[in-house]
């Protein structure tokens, strides 16, 4: 290698390569990717997000909840994703269309989020949701300051969102524990996230039967 | 080795010194954020009260601070010195290099306190918040100044090892980074192509920016600590062009089995297993280190033989029947600190323990703290990575049973995970070994302290004799 020139080209020519590979070619294939319309249902999917939980998104990227939370649920078969009832079907690209900033985390040190709001069997409601946030769990901390205490009494009416929680944890008389706008907008995010349609990449696969077809794809 | 004093290092020591203290006290800095992240990861309240200090958030800071501010502070000093020395003259434009250091530093800073208090970008590996990241890349190419010249302007025509891998990562990292500026912050995609140029950068990042830094260091430390012409050197060449070339095409290698097209996790376990003739041929040039004499080498060899495992283990499991089973687990974490701490990491300490001596024309204060430093980071990486792989074999076969709930995980981890927070506190100790000799020696070349108990030494550095 002794010419400078031919060095930095060859460099250079590299890593073009490899971006217009990955980058420019997964952009080709699904950056104009549209929503499905469905016209038995007169309704196109995935539903556009509302304001306030695509606001909740940021809350939840600038935690960093991704740090031990994924949203993907990787298709029957692969993993125990499935029988937690996590989602009945895989995720696809198209599912995370309308989002602003997509999580799709690298860590299950908690369980994953994507279908929060359809969970099997029973999802979880707001209210659940804002209590875990504040009273935390094993394995999770809780989250106080995207709580308030707030005095009651004369002149100051009591919150409508204002938890309801018991024993230890229960507010001091003449007080109450208000969950904040970012706690609010992130429940909302975390119970948006359903993918009750199928598209047609996403029907589940039904399970190879023989080891071999399983790496086909 | 007196042969190895070179006039010229003096000449251009202090752009190469600031980098390297700066390096090691973001090193120190990183690693107490990395004990907060790691205690929280088996006692969750610890410092949850604080919003700056959520595990997502502390997670994402011992990174950053590791990343932009220890690996490529260290990186850069050592290029530049060792680009200087191949040159055979001192470095020009030194004037560059200090002030890009300044305000790369400056930028690190403001990276984390960004992240602290909200603008975390979610991106593995790319925690420099968008307002950061243009002044970072004007920074890094003005520090990158020096090296390039050197390397552009050598007295011979004949280039090294070294030189290529150096080279490459000065020009490859502006680059890199601009396109992810433009792809990620300027012009965001729709959905998972963000994810998927996110892992393009983050892959980019180790394979084109990281990895050929210390690939450069430990190169030219190995020639001179041998003393002998790098076997199997006629492979050395393909071995850069099969990692520039491969490395950035493994980007996918964490979405297997994701919401992406099957194509990228496919390209990118074609890629990780090609990868393994670069990793061949560098181990094969430098096997010598395992036998090469003094402290500095055997940091490196440390550093190559995690290189080599660390590409080996990634290859094995980016497999799909694998990967569904490794990956969201402590098994990725244990590589990633596999990569950037045994492997980087050490080559950069070797490099330091080489370098700064020759550099200063002063041995360092204390052979022993130097001693101590390489036991207590040989200790902490195998204590660090063991303590991972054995909490995600507990983990994996928890995570697959769909009976286990997440709580009984955590509970079952615990053992393994406080081990990684023991392993984390022995490598800080060893780092502010690193800092007190460093910070102790380069006050000694300024005449700030006088030390009683110093006497001249016999030779440059604490392992010639």
């Amino acid at each position: 290698m002794k010419s400078n020139f031919v060095f930095f080209l060859g460099i250079l020519a590299a890593l073009g390569v490899s971006w217009a590979a990955i980058v420019l070619g997964s952009n080709a294939e699904l950056g104009a990717l549209a929503p499905f319309y469905d016209d038995t249902q007169s309704t196109a999917f995935p539903e556009w997000m509302p304001g306030e939980a695509a606001r909740g998104q940021l809350v939840y990227r600038d935690l960093g909840c991704a740090s031990c939370h994924t949203q993907q649920v990787r298709r029957p078969g692969l993993g125990s994703d499935q029988a937690r009832g996590w989602g009945e079907r895989q995720s696809v690209a198209r599912d995370y269309i309308y989002q602003p900033a997509p999580q799709l985390g690298a860590s299950r040190i908690g369980p994953d989020l994507m279908n929060l709001g359809e969970r099997k069997p029973t999802a979880p409601d707001k209210d659940d949701l804002l209590k875990l946030l504040y009273a935390g769990a094993e394995g999770m901390p809780p989250y106080r300051f995207l709580f308030e205490m707030r005095q009651v009494g004369v002149g100051a009416q009591p919150s409508d969102n204002a938890l309801r929680l018991t024993g230890a944890l229960e507010a001091p008389a003449g007080w109450e524990i208000v969950p904040t706008e970012r706690a609010i907008s992130l429940v909302k995010y975390l119970l948006n996230g359903k993918t009750p349609y199928d598209y047609p990449e996403a029907v589940p696969l039904p399970p190879a039967k023989p080891e071999a077809g399983g790496g086909a794809k | 080795m007196t042969s190895e004093h070179s006039p010229n290092d003096a000449a251009s020591r202090w752009p190469i010194l600031m980098l390297l203290l700066a390096g090691s006290v973001w090193l120190v800095v990183s690693g107490v954020l990395g004990i907060i992240a790691s205690v929280q990861v088996h006692t969750p309240v610890f410092l949850s009260g604080c919003p700056l200090l959520t595990h997502g958030r502390v997670s994402a800071l011992a990174e950053t601070s590791f990343v932009y501010g220890w690996l490529a502070n260290a990186g850069l000093g050592l290029a530049l010195w060792v680009l200087g020395r191949l040159a055979g003259e001192p470095l020009r434009a030194q004037n560059w290099a200090l002030i890009g250091t300044a305000f790369w530093n400056i930028g690190v800073a403001v990276a984390l306190a960004g992240v602290a208090t909200g603008d975390a970008t979610g991106f593995a590996l790319l925690g420099l918040p968008r307002y950061v990241q243009l002044e970072m890349i004007f920074s890094y190419a003005a520090v990158a100044l020096p090296g390039i010249l050197a390397w552009s302007g050598r007295l011979r025509r004949v280039s090294f090892a070294s030189h290529w891998y150096a080279a490459a990562a000065l020009f490859l990292f502006p680059w890199l980074l601009s396109v992810a500026h433009v792809v990620l912050f300027a012009l965001p995609p729709r959905g998972v192509v963000q994810a998927i140029a996110a892992g393009w950068y983050a892959q980019g990042a180790w394979t084109l920016w990281l990895a050929p830094l210390f690939l450069s260091v430990a190169y030219y430390v190995v020639a001179k600590t041998t003393g002998r012409a790098l076997p199997s050197y006629e492979f050395a060449a393909l071995g850069f062009w099969c990692l520039v070339f491969v490395g950035g095409l493994t980007g996918g290698r964490h979405l297997v089995g994701g919401p992406v097209p099957a194509w990228i996790s496919a390209v990118a376990v074609v890629s990780s297993a090609l990868l393994s003739f670069h990793v061949i041929v560098v181990v094969l040039n430098l096997r010598g280190a395992a036998t090469a004499p003094g402290v500095s080498a055997k940091f490196v060899a440390f550093g190559i033989a995690a290189y080599a495992l660390g590409a080996g283990a990634d290859a094995a499991t980016s497999f799909l029947g694998v990967a569904v089973k490794t990956e969201f687990t402590y098994f990725d974490e244990a590589l990633r600190q596999l990569a950037l701490y045994g492997a980087a990491t050490a080559v950069f300490l070797g490099g330091i323990y080489f370098a700064v001596p020759r550099i200063t024309g002063k041995a360092w204060l204390s052979g022993r703290l130097v001693r101590a430093h390489l036991l207590l980071t040989f200790a902490g990486v195998v204590l660090l990575v063991g303590s991972l792989v054995v909490a995600s074999l507990v983990q994996i076969p928890d995570l697959l049973d769909a009976k286990v709930p997440f709580a009984q995980i955590t509970r079952e981890t615990r053992p393994w995970l406080l081990g990684v927070t023991g392993a984390l506190g022995i490598l800080l100790a060893g780092n502010i070994a690193l800092l007190v000799n460093f910070y102790a020696t380069a006050c000694e070349i300024l005449n700030l302290s006088k030390p009683a108990a110093f006497e001249a030494p016999a030779a440059a550095e604490t392992h010639a004799s």
